[in-house]
């Protein structure tokens, strides 16, 4: 997926000269090709996420559209003041492209995990939050990023496959979120990221060996929601279920469970994520997922079960 | 004795200090003795025709871009901006009270402020990225932060001046208000930062060092920014005094945030305003 945005950003700075990525010397084997062709606007920046964000907003507050590039916690975390007080408080055209959702550094450990991103980020006043989720978003999403002004945090995979979304356009992500399965209104299963694959493949093992068909949602845009299409796909279903690879605190599930509050719907939610808790165990990504309880299978188990209540 | 030549700026800097004052009491808030230390330098770039900037005409293409990286200071630069027509005098009474914009750290919602800052480390590589763009788009502006002594005791600056010195930003400037004092203790007794030349030049920079109170030694080095023949960036240590010009204020860090009270108010006005008094700012006449 980390390949598809970088293609689909090489488009966006061949187009325009006044776009400037910059880099805390994080790479991707295509960004090397976009480094050779346009050299002068590429800039590794060095191992200086403060600086690289308030020089960002620099380039921004003379007219730049800039894009700085991390692993998550780098790009989110360690510079998250910056990224505040520079880029936030004044709507600058800076779009954070975070690499490494969730576990997806399996191998690297808690340094390089990304459970606490989203919780963080979106208590940004004016900042949009894309999750893609597989190649085909991921290359949409950075000329997506480009077109909406103002601030923009790309939580982006290093892979994107298999694909939900072969044939999509950039004009079918308008709407914050996506109906990718409707079920009979048993259930539905709001999902972001990679975890929307794991969702669906839930839906599909919960219908065939169960018969529990539920809705599988793709929030691809985590802020600003959308209530009212979120509310709508909420009424039509008797119980919801979040789907993320993120702490269950302050995630999506959070989200959805602030909606429901604030709009006295009164619905079970159940919310899965990541525990609160660091995750020390080293592995894939898949081997991980098993451990924790949000690969499919387990996704599946649990939906049965609270529906079974 | 000889009148200065720059007896003009010293005036506009005597009301300036009288204004800061002025705001202050009337707010009951804001840091006097910070934009103390630094109101000299503030008037020589603004005023002394240094910043190629524009009240007409804020916005102007190609103006030179000055960030107030502490931006504590800023009833100061507030006052200047005032005085030079981006906004009217009178606002000035307006600041930190109740729907005002001018609050007590410098705002980019306020006409002719570039940058939003008050956190501190920030506005040196905001700089550089300002910098930056002007080299990438061949332009002429050059980029001037003013940054606190104890200010540099944030990381971020020295990230900054790394990547200034890489990218050969001699169109930046850095002028640091070296007044040795933080908040609440002197910075060589908090975290020490001399040798200050030595690090500055061991980070790519040319240094030089001015008396931030002496428009004779300022004005002249100031008008050769976008003149430089070096490609390093510009580093300027401008030793200052905190608080200068209230003598009880003077380089005692108790008076960071401190506003005035009781006999304190009229000693300062007496010290600050001599003779004179310029009746373009109203005098604080709420009872402390």
């Amino acid at each position: 997926m980390r390949a598809d945005f970088f293609q689909g950003l090489h488009e966006v700075l061949k187009k325009d000269d006044d776009v400037v990525l910059l880099t805390s010397d994080t790479g991707a084997l295509v960004l090397d090709d976009v480094r050779k062709t346009i050299a002068s606007r590429c800039i590794n920046v060095g191992i200086a996420e403060l600086n690289m964000i308030s020089v960002a907003a620099g380039l921004a507050l003379c007219g730049k559209t800039v894009y700085v590039y991390a692993i998550i916690p780098f790009v989110t975390l360690r510079c998250f003041e910056h990224y505040r007080v520079d880029v936030c408080a004044t709507n600058l055209n800076v779009k954070a492209i975070g690499v490494g959702a969730g576990l997806d550094y399996c191998t690297l450990g808690p340094t390089h995990h990304a459970h606490e991103d989203i919780a963080v980020m979106r208590t940004l006043p004016g900042l949009t939050i894309l999750s893609p989720s597989d190649e085909v978003t991921g290359k949409l999403f950075a000329k997506l990023s480009y077109d909406i002004p103002g601030p923009v945090y790309v939580r982006l995979e290093r892979y994107g496959q298999p694909l939900v979304y072969p044939n999509a356009k950039e004009e079918d992500f308008k709407k914050g979120l996506n109906v990718l399965r409707k079920g009979n209104g048993s259930a539905v299963i709001i999902a972001t990221g990679k975890m929307v694959v794991t969702a669906l493949k839930a839906a599909e093992t919960l219908k065939k060996q169960h018969s529990i068909d539920v809705s599988v949602v793709d929030l691809y845009r985590i802020k600003p929601l959308n209530t009212e299409l979120m509310i709508d796909v909420i009424n039509q279903s008797k119980e919801i279920f979040t789907l993320e690879e993120h702490s269950i605190i302050g995630g999506v599930g959070s989200i959805i469970s602030d909606l429901l509050v604030e709009n006295r719907i009164s619905k079970p939610l159940r919310k899965i994520g990541l525990p609160d808790d660091y995750c020390r165990r080293y592995g894939t990504r898949d081997y991980l997922h098993g451990l924790i309880g949000i690969d499919a299978e387990n996704v599946t188990k649990i939906v049965k079960n609270e529906l079974g209540k | 004795m000889k009148k200065s030549k720059f007896a003009d700026l010293e005036k506009k800097a005597r009301w300036v200090r009288q204004t800061v004052l002025e705001m202050a009491l009337c707010a009951g808030a804001g840091h006097v003795a910070p934009a103390y230390s630094c109101t000299d330098i503030l008037v020589a770039l603004y005023q002394g025709g240094v910043l190629r900037v524009d009240p007409k005409n804020p916005k102007m293409k190609g103006r030179d871009m000055f960030i107030l990286s502490k931006g504590q200071s800023c009833a100061a630069q507030y006052a200047i901006l005032a005085d030079m027509g981006y906004f009217p005098v009178s606002e000035l009474n307006t600041y930190c009270q109740k729907g005002s914009k001018l609050g007590g750290h410098s705002e980019s919602n306020v006409v002719g402020v570039e940058a939003f800052t008050g956190s501190l480390g920030h506005g040196f590589p905001i700089g550089a990225g300002m910098a930056l763009a002007a080299k990438m788009d061949k332009k002429d502006f050059v980029t001037v932060v003013l940054v606190g002594d104890g200010e540099l005791q944030e990381g971020s600056n020295w990230e900054a001046a790394m990547f200034a010195s890489q990218h050969k930003l001699n169109n930046l400037i850095v002028i640091v208000d070296r007044n040795k004092l933080q908040a609440i203790d002197f910075t060589e007794e908090a975290m020490g930062l001399e040798p200050l030349r030595g690090k500055f030049e061991a980070f790519g920079f040319d240094v030089k060092e001015v008396n931030g109170h002496s428009y004779d030694e300022m004005i002249p080095l100031f008008k050769t920014f976008r003149n430089r023949k070096s490609s390093k960036p510009l580093c300027i240590i401008a030793n200052t005094t905190k608080g200068k010009g209230v003598s009880f204020m003077e380089n005692k860090a108790i008076w960071h945030f401190r506003i005035p009270v009781g006999d304190e108010v009229e000693k300062a006005r007496k010290e600050l305003h001599g003779d004179e008094y310029e009746a373009k700012f109203c005098k604080c006449t709420k009872k402390k």
